[in-house]
């Protein structure tokens, strides 16, 4: 009688187990099936084992080159310097 | 008279497998064992397999990757999760077994 027990454990155990993996992989398979056919295009995001490239497979821009346009002073200010350029343009133009 | 053995078991395992239903030891073991998968990143790992297999066979068929995916998925559960939950069914069943007899 063990045994039967044993192999019946067995049985139950490998029953729960396929439902869970089979759960598993349908989801995953819907899933990657979606989103091929929503976006034939559709490539994963750039993984760059050095940590030097973002996600695009890109490397970071200097932001001392880029440039915002303030709306307060119509002027391209620095991305780096932005936030202290608004403190004094925002309170330079409440005083005027 | 074997396939006639054979029903037998088929039955008693039905049987067996009802009473563990109705009985909500089924839903307590199946948890449990959801619990640890999770705990131990089981399912992180057969997620990960199962988009490998999808990008490797360039398929979404569901068939072929679970084809694929089902038996390494089973022997990735670790040794120690796998008989404590195997000792947790053959407890229930020894308590069936001598409320039967």
């Amino acid at each position: 009688m063990s045994a039967t027990i044993n192999s019946v454990s067995k049985e139950i155990y490998n029953n729960i187990i396929t439902t869970v993996i089979q759960d598993i992989v349908s989801r995953e398979v819907v899933e990657q099936k979606q989103i091929k056919s929503r976006h034939p295009d559709y490539k994963p995001y750039h993984y760059d084992s050095t940590g030097t490239l973002d996600i695009l497979g890109v490397p970071k821009i200097q932001e001392s080159s880029q440039y915002f346009h303030c709306n307060n002073c119509d002027r391209d200010v620095s991305a780096n310097r932005f936030a202290a350029h608004l403190q004094r343009c925002l309170n330079s133009r409440s005083r005027n | 008279m074997t396939t006639d053995a054979n029903n037998n078991l088929v039955n008693l395992k039905a049987q067996i497998q009802q009473y563990l239903v109705e009985s909500g030891n089924y839903e307590k073991i199946s948890n449990d064992l959801n619990k640890r998968l999770l705990a131990e990143g089981w399912m992180e790992s057969v997620k990960k397999l199962t988009l490998d297999e999808i990008n490797v066979n360039d398929s979404t068929k569901f068939p072929q990757i679970l084809k694929n995916v089902e038996p390494e998925a089973i022997n990735m559960v670790s040794d120690t999760t796998k008989n404590e939950v195997i000792e947790q069914i053959k407890f229930f069943l020894n308590e069936v077994f001598n409320t039967e007899q």
